[in-house]
């Protein structure tokens, strides 16, 4: 017995246990941060998850969701969209202005509300003097000419566009893009938003 | 400290696994057995990994259990079964690391766990008059929401819905609602629109309605 003790604890084997612990824990990561990207979809630099939240997924899509989207609401209650990078692919940061430009009409459609904030890159929200954090369905957002609406993403207030800014932080930012009981036209894929485009 | 692990997750990974190569490589130079040490680190990684991915939803749920059950909102835990409005909206000045730092500036949250063990609660909703609210019921095990109601499942009318859990055998009072529960805990969450600050008063009021009560035998 005693040798026994002895021998456990000379061989390596409690190493081995702490060891493959780590390496089990790493690989699940690894593997559900994997299949988290398989299952996400990105259109325009927008990035959502249509498939979590349901009954019926299959383990690893659970894991991959919990991890992503953690007790996220199902898609056709809340359609979640998030980017990180412009239409070109570059990192938004608060150094550039953006525009996000709505055709006529083509503000996304729903049964609730739609709401566009910007949050630092870890998902918090940022202070600015203004104090507005969104813009969305209500906001009192001017159209052009032939009814299409942009949007001013930029850290200082665009002059002649204020009703249409939305502050962003100085440094670099994460947009999140909401829509409650979105549309058919959301659920069925057909619509899409348009790409955050940086200004000249 | 999630921001912190957000933040230095690689580094620590990077020394964690440079001590276990330091380890295994003094083992090797000292002419020590390295069998049983690789023996020990395959098996436990080829079931841990796959018993890690599976219990991840799980564990992802408990978080949030524990935040409602030992933590609560601001106001202290917030005993099973009970529902708690979140008097305000997201805003920058929550708290880093709390599960109310949404961003979502539009939506007052209702927070609560269901215990379903010693018999089937409950819910209550007034008339949201129209109102965008939800509440979502989330399998723990799974971290599937099994049933909402809201203005999308259910409408916006006053209602009682019963949520009973897998073994019971009794009959839903008249002008009620079953849900059927696929195990006896849950997590639920509601969500109320809030139109304006001008709204928000209002909007807390019809939140802090939406209650959980025993159901009476």
């Amino acid at each position: 017995m005693v040798n026994a003790l002895a021998w456990f604890s000379q061989s390596g084997v409690v190493q081995g246990l702490i060891l493959g612990a780590v390496l089990a824990f790493l690989t699940a990561i690894l593997i559900m941060n994997a299949v988290g990207r398989a299952i996400t979809t990105t259109v325009n630099g927008w990035s959502a998850i249509r498939k979590c939240g349901q009954p019926g997924n299959g383990i690893l899509m659970r894991a991959a969701c919990a991890k992503a989207l953690p007790v996220v609401n199902v898609f056709e209650e809340a359609a979640y969209w998030t980017t990180t990078m412009d239409g070109s692919g570059q990192t938004l940061s608060g150094r550039h202005g953006y525009v996000l430009h709505f055709p006529a009409g083509k503000l996304p459609l729903n049964d609730a509300f739609w709401s566009l904030t910007p949050t630092d890159v870890a998902g918090y929200m940022v202070n600015n003097p203004t104090h507005r954090y969104s813009v969305g369905d209500r906001s009192p957002l001017a159209q052009n000419a032939d009814g299409s609406v942009d949007l001013y993403l930029q850290h200082q207030a665009p002059s002649g566009h204020e009703p249409n800014w939305l502050p962003t932080p100085s440094g670099k930012f994460k947009l999140m893009f909401r829509v409650y009981l979105p549309g058919a036209a959301i659920l069925d894929g057909t619509y899409q938003l348009p790409a955050v485009v940086r200004a000249q | 400290m999630n921001r912190l692990i957000l933040k230095y997750g690689r580094p620590l990974t990077a020394v964690i696994l440079a001590v276990f190569a330091w380890v295994i490589y003094r083992r090797i130079a000292s002419g020590e057995e390295i069998i049983p040490l690789a023996v020990a680190a395959v098996i436990v990684w080829g079931l841990g990994a796959p018993a890690f991915i599976y219990l991840w939803p799980r564990l992802t749920v408990n978080g949030y259990k524990r935040a409602i059950v030992k933590h609560g909102f601001g106001d202290g835990p917030i005993p099973v079964n009970t529902l708690y409005a979140v008097p305000g909206t997201s805003s920058p000045s929550v708290s880093r690391g709390s599960v109310m730092a949404t961003g979502a500036d539009d939506l007052l949250y209702i927070g609560g766990w269901l215990d379903l063990s010693k018999g089937p609660q409950v819910l209550h909703l007034p008339d949201m008059a129209g109102r965008y609210f939800s509440v979502q019921f989330t399998d723990p095990s799974t971290s599937a929401n099994f049933a909402y109601v809201g203005k999308r499942t259910t409408g916006t009318e006053a209602g009682d819905y019963v949520l009973s859990g897998p073994g019971w055998k009794g009959t839903v009072p008249n002008g009620m609602t079953q849900i059927s529960s696929p195990t006896d805990s849950a997590l639920v969450i509601g969500r109320v629109f809030v139109e304006s600050d001008s709204d928000l008063p209002i909007a807390y009021v019809l939140a802090k309605q939406i209650q959980l009560a025993p159901l009476k035998r």
